[in-house]
């Protein structure tokens, strides 16, 4: 059985009150291309019903429906009616996820590479050797120190840590 | 006239070729292009914003920092979404706009909200007429599937840039080369690429109807501004004739390899050596040889 999580509700709402403007007319998910390809399994107006009725166990811990497989087209905030900013509450709803270890195996990776490196790909030595063939600069990338004072500045190095799960 | 170049990740470390044509066709025009150094991914909006916004804003608002020449030009569309979406939430919201900067304070560096942030081809746009003046070979037969990529576009509010349903600009830059643009169905749809993270599957899906989309429509290569769109394209093809019963095997150009070639560059001068799916067999029809 489903639980109401009052405060899950309140910090969704807190970070985007546009959550509250939603009526429910199914605008986001008739234009949405993976609503499109997984028969309506995948289901914008879904995750923003369960948000507004704070079913935190539904949407972070079961993740049914998955709100990882939005594609961040954005084509549901160019189209709703009611301004509802559903990306970026789907952003929001990601976050908490983050913090909680529930997260595609694939996000951790690139964020362990960013940490690492300030980049998301190292430079290999095929593609040093390529870029010089190709008469292209060497870059000179971000100073490592930097980019982790700011991971550690925010709870990114923390929730890295804990880790991700197979998608 | 010159910019900042953002080259971000993808592009620079994986699909350098790109960035040559890219960097061929900006000189051509005469606009300048000055490396800086010390970017750090941009970060990714589909990857790192997802997983955690603040440290997004904070590594995006380092990056804008660095850039004192009040303009960045990124060949990048997620970069573009990204550089652009830091610059919009850290305008509007001086709470966070502070919050941001004392996180900034603790490596010596201050967000000053003072840099433009453009796409490559909102410059090329831009700069229309000049294009038109340099082709030496028009690009006739060539039949262009154009994938305008959804952060090239949208959030509209955000990127401020053409219009979110019915764009015209890469259209009309098609134009201007001699090649024809050919409509078909899910113009406007997602590549897939970022739901590749979640769901390999799904995200295979989504390029399969798009490709077949454009094999229906008489299309003989596609043309796109963004590095995550042309994997999707390009990678993707021949793991879907294998796993499918499908043929593909369409051309994917970057809209400036593209202008390269109706500029008068040689083939063999734009890296075609490493698409996945090789475009010689078009360019020979078209007589476009070595």
């Amino acid at each position: 059985m489903s639980v109401i999580n009052f405060d899950f509700r309140n910090e969704v709402l807190k970070h985007n009150a546009s959550l509250s403007y939603c009526y429910q007319c199914s605008t986001c998910s008739g234009g949405c291309p993976v609503a499109l390809m997984t028969n309506g399994f995948y289901n914008p107006r879904k995750i923003i019903e369960l948000s507004i009725l704070g079913l935190q166990d539904k949407l972070i811990d079961d993740q049914d429906p998955n709100v990882w497989l939005c594609s961040t087209c954005q084509k549901c905030v160019e189209l709703c009616p009611q301004k509802v900013e559903l990306t970026e509450i789907f952003t929001l709803i990601k976050n908490i996820c983050f913090e909680k270890g529930k997260v595609p195996n694939s996000f951790i990776a690139q964020g362990q590479a960013v940490f690492n490196n300030g980049i998301a790909i190292p430079y290999s030595n095929a593609i040093l050797t390529r870029r010089k063939k190709l008469n292209l600069p060497e870059i000179k990338t971000a100073p490592i120190d930097d980019i982790q004072k700011i991971l550690r500045g925010t709870d990114f190095e923390k929730n890295l840590s804990k880790g991700g799960s197979e998608s | 006239m010159s910019y900042d170049i953002f080259l971000g990740c993808v592009i620079p470390a994986r699909l350098p070729f790109l960035e040559a044509s890219a960097r061929k066709v900006f000189e051509k025009l005469g606009i300048g292009l000055n490396d800086v150094e010390g970017f750090s991914c941009c970060p990714d909006p589909t990857g790192i914003e997802q997983i955690d916004h603040k440290s997004w804003l904070a590594l995006g608002a380092r990056n804008l920092s660095l850039s004192s020449n009040g303009g960045i030009v990124s060949f990048c569309s997620g970069c573009v979404e990204t550089l652009k979406g830091v610059n919009f939430a850290l305008n509007k919201d001086s709470v966070l706009n502070s919050e941001i900067n004392s996180i900034l304070g603790k490596i010596g560096k201050e967000y000053h909200g003072q840099t433009e942030v453009k796409h490559f081809a909102q410059i090329l746009y831009e700069n229309l007429d000049k294009i038109k003046e340099n082709v030496r070979k028009p690009l006739e037969g060539f039949k262009v599937a154009v994938h305008y990529g959804c952060h090239y576009l949208r959030p509209s509010e955000v990127i401020s840039w053409d219009d979110p349903f019915s764009p015209v600009t890469l259209d009309e830059i098609i134009s201007a080369l001699g090649a024809e643009s050919v409509e078909y169905d899910l113009k406007l749809e997602c590549c897939g690429n970022p739901v590749d993270k979640a769901d390999n599957e799904l995200s295979l899906l989504m390029i399969d109807n798009k490709l077949n989309a454009i094999q229906e429509s008489g299309a003989n290569c596609v043309v796109l501004v963004c590095p995550a769109c042309y994997q999707q394209f390009d990678f993707n093809q021949r793991e879907l004739n294998k796993k499918n019963e499908t043929s593909y095997e369409i051309p994917i150009f970057y809209l400036s390899e593209l202008i390269a070639l109706a500029f008068g560059f040689k083939p063999e001068e734009l890296g075609f050596k490493f698409h996945r799916v090789k475009p010689y067999p078009l360019l020979e029809n078209l007589g476009f040889n070595s």
